[in-house]
């Protein structure tokens, strides 16, 4: 019997890059994954963690029926039993303890746009404003930071650039295809800077790499904007007619000097100048990329206003090789914040972080402990749970732990039984990116993709069939009319007058507007005053500072003898994904556990060498880890890091739920302060 | 033919070429295992990206007493037939890049063969360091960076004056 080959092309959802793929079948069995040749983003190139998406697929340890928790341990149960009772579960909750006590958290796998409007209708529709999701520590304070000063998150016109700089983003770990964009422009004879405390990847391409302590990335953006005024290299018409708050910017950035930038930062004066005037001589051609790098610390958002107003500075602001504001494809939208407002019933954290609240209407999962734990400010007693695993990716894990652990209703949808997973009171098997269709919006691009089902197991919902069926379960069906994701998809795709059949038939991405040359004649922008805002009046009014004044971390301050170290968390890593994939065999033969990352100064003085054991410990708690010792250039002496996600040595166990950045609510775990011991030496 | 173009000036370490390889390979991620290498040097940041050039005087072909090493007529790649290698390394020897290895496991040389047309360590390239590329003018890129390069150099200089 010959064997009947198939190719299958659509999206890659390892990350959340989204590379176009073509997907080979055997027999209806996934065999290959190539990249897309035509697809507007990848242009074919793939990572290595596009192939495994069939190894994770097709795992041996993938859930593939209803578990529910019992004195006996875990029992299958068929599914429509398992959604009758969640839904019996989750009404009883509502009765006693109202709607609010009821959460969902949508994790980073699930993807966001479509599959995050789902989550977020389904819980509005069931009366709680409580929708969590990794959002409230990555992602919305760089949305924060764009949005208050130009009034949108323009995206990086990173091929037509004369200078690239990347802050805190290290694209061949985080974003792989991303990388092809800086090596077309650096080929046309961008210059790129990269300022990051570690020498990352692209930073070894970098022609200037500009090495600040963690968290300092404030300072050098002030003291670039002192550089700028002073020498008069700034866009003066640009800063003249379209922005607010220039005379107080100007005052405040003039403390600023190179050499209390070098102080502060560890950045030599003499590169603050070169970069400044690096920058101003290819202005207004200055593309900037700000990255997670910045959000976790007590000044994330500051830093990341800082950066975004030397965009303003250098004219960049919608200019060709600068940043460009992109037009959202035209579809339909499936929240219901406009029908079914819940602020009233007070989103957990919105109380505390406003911010997070009134831009992003994202709660806040470190205020959901407290709330789980001591009711604070109220109780909160179910979650829902899809495609998540705070027990290794949240601050403070043993604090996570015993939340969950309290929680009397915790439901998680899975591939694998995870930490998370594991303390459910029901684990509902959960469909990959294969094995579901969706709309994505390249926003880079203007492009809108359908992705599709290219395997099926049975009695695995995809999301949209999952909050549909409980829904009609719950008498909120009238919210969950389409019968499926099909449905569904075209009901969201009606008003673009694009069509199922056109995107179907387009796998590399359909322009749903070309992107327009750049106006002529900038503005109004999208903020309160219709200007760049340097000054926030917008966070003025909310009690914070108008300026984005910097704070210096904590850890620069008095050196701490009991916690010597900083420890930066979570750089990224290019086989793993957060707390994903770490049960891919082969990803393991290439990197097989965790490791801190150490100067050998350090390692030296510790007496440590590669491979050693240490433990490292915080004023949270401790995790014991191999020693990576690597060379001088890579890491300044007493600086560390640590990427999350490995349950050998979870660096959450380490890092701080109570210490936030005051605007975002974003938890610090990139500037943590630690000491180091060898094992076997005494602690 | 075309072959397998490498731009260390582009090139960030990554590994995605050694891995795909070594994948293809082994079905394993083992770079030792693949047969593009990439050096990284931090100190000097440089990353130098190597794989067989497939010589047009291919003197591994040359030197091999079992006759096992060939040219593809489809590809161009100059390939080790397996089933033919002796185990003897003169190829290794006789290769001025040390693009060669040797399998011990079975005994064999091994080196890269372009994935018979499609390299996988080009379509895993993020960078763009790597390019499947005519010979003829392999390293195109390079002229036009400089001509890019030179081109805006023009224009500043116009600038000012």
């Amino acid at each position: 019997m010959s064997t009947e080959r198939d190719v299958q092309q659509t999206l890659c959802r390892m990350c959340d890059d989204r590379c176009g793929i073509d997907v080979h079948l055997e027999d209806g069995r996934m065999v290959d994954i190539v990249g897309n040749k035509a697809h507007v983003w990848n242009k074919g190139r793939l990572c290595v963690k596009a192939r495994a998406a069939i190894d994770m697929a097709y795992h041996p340890d993938r859930l593939l029926a209803p578990l529910k928790r019992t004195a006996d341990g875990w029992q299958e149960i068929p599914l429509a039993q398992a959604l009758d009772e969640i839904a019996a579960r989750l009404t009883q909750i509502k009765e006693r303890d109202g709607a609010r006590s009821v959460s969902v958290w949508k994790g980073e796998a699930i993807g966001f746009g479509q599959q995050e409007d789902i989550a977020r209708r389904f819980i509005h529709a069931f009366g709680s404003p409580n929708y969590l999701s990794n959002d409230s520590m990555c992602y919305a304070a760089r949305y924060f930071g764009y949005k208050l000063v130009d009034g949108a998150w323009p995206v990086a016109d990173l091929e037509n650039a004369r200078v690239i700089v990347m802050w805190g983003a290290n694209p061949p770990h985080a974003h792989p295809n991303m990388t092809q964009y800086i090596t077309a422009a650096r080929r046309k004879g961008a210059k790129l800077v990269v300022v990051d405390p570690r020498l990352s990847a692209i930073a070894r391409r970098a022609d200037v790499h500009a090495q600040p302590h963690p968290g300092t990335d404030g300072a050098l953006a002030w003291g670039l904007m002192r550089e700028l005024i002073r020498t008069g290299g700034y866009d003066r018409e640009f800063v003249e007619r379209h922005t607010v708050g220039f005379p107080e910017l100007s005052a405040y950035a003039a403390t600023f000097t190179p050499e209390m930038v070098e102080q502060e930062t560890g950045v030599p004066a003499a590169t603050v100048i070169e970069l400044a005037a690096l920058m101003a001589e290819s202005a207004p051609r200055v593309s900037m990329y700000v990255g997670n790098g910045l959000e976790h610390h007590e000044n994330g958002v500051n830093n990341i206003r800082a950066v975004v107003s030397l965009d303003a500075l250098v004219g960049a602001v919608d200019r060709e090789g600068g940043n460009r504001f992109v037009q959202p494809a035209p579809l339909r939208t499936l929240t219901l914040y406009d029908d079914v407002p819940l602020e009233h019933l007070g989103p957990l954290g919105a109380d505390r972080f406003p911010v997070l609240y009134d831009l992003r209407q994202e709660c806040h999962t470190m205020t959901a402990m407290g709330a789980i734990l001591e009711g604070d400010p109220y109780p909160l007693r179910a979650m829902v749970l899809t495609g998540a695993n705070p027990l290794l990716t949240n601050p403070n894990t043993e604090r996570v732990r015993q939340a969950f652990e309290s929680l009397d209703l915790l439901v998680v949808r899975e591939l694998f039984m995870t930490e998370t997973a594991s303390l459910a009171h029901y684990v509902l098997p959960a469909a990959s990116f294969l094995e579901r269709s969706e709309l994505h919006t390249h926003a880079k691009h203007q492009a809108v993709t359908l992705t599709r089902r290219v395997c099926d197991f049975p009695d695995v919902q995809d999301e949209y069939q999952f909050w549909h069926d409980l829904a009609h379960r719950l008498d909120m069906g009238a919210y969950f009319p389409w019968d499926d994701e099909t449905a569904l998809n075209r009901w969201l795709l009606e008003p673009s007058g694009l069509t199922l059949e056109e995107l179907e038939a387009h796998p590399e991405g359909v322009t749903y507007s070309p992107l327009a040359p750049p106006p002529l004649e900038r503005g109004p922008f999208m903020t309160s005053s219709g200007k760049v805002e340097f000054a926030s009046r917008y966070l003025k009014d909310l009690g914070y500072d108008e300026l984005p004044v910097y704070k210096s971390p904590e850890y620069r301050g008095t050196p701490d003898d009991e916690y010597p170290f900083v420890l930066m968390t979570g750089a990224r890593k290019l086989l793993y994904l957060h707390s994903r994939f770490r049960n891919i065999p082969r990803f393991r033969t290439a990197v097989p556990g965790p490791e801190v990352e150490m100067h050998p100064d350090d390692a030296r003085a510790l007496g440590v060498a590669e491979g050693d054991t240490v433990t490292v410990t915080s004023r949270i708690g401790n995790v014991t880890i191999p020693v990576h010792v690597v060379s001088p250039e890579e890491i300044r002496p007493g600086e560390l890091q640590i990427t999350h996600g490995w349950s050998e040595a979870n660096v959450n166990l380490l890092t701080h739920d109570d210490r936030f950045d005051p605007i975002s609510g974003f938890p610090l775990m990139k500037s943590v302060e630690v000491r180091v011991t060898k094992v076997g030496a005494g602690e | 033919m075309r072959i397998v173009a490498v731009d260390p000036d582009a090139c960030v370490a990554c590994r995605n070429c050694e891995y795909a390889c070594a994948f293809r390979q082994t079905g394993d991620f083992d770079r030792t295992r693949s047969h593009i290498r990439v050096n990284y040097h931090p100190a000097e940041r440089a990353c130098v990206p190597l794989t067989c050039m497939h010589c047009a005087e291919a003197w591994c072909m040359e030197v091999c007493p079992a006759g096992a090493i060939s040219r593809n007529a489809e590809t161009g790649a100059v390939e080790i037939d397996k089933d033919h290698c002796a185990g003897c390394k003169m190829c290794l020897l006789a290769c001025p890049f040390g693009n060669i290895g040797f399998d011990s496991t079975h005994g064999v040389s091994r080196k890269c063969d372009l994935c018979g047309g499609d390299p996988r360590c080009v379509g895993s390239c993020t960078s763009g360091a790597l390019e499947y590329v005519e010979e003829n003018d392999a390293f195109a890129f390079k002229r036009d960076a400089l001509d890019a390069k030179l081109r805006q150099a023009l224009r500043l200089d116009r600038g000012r004056r």
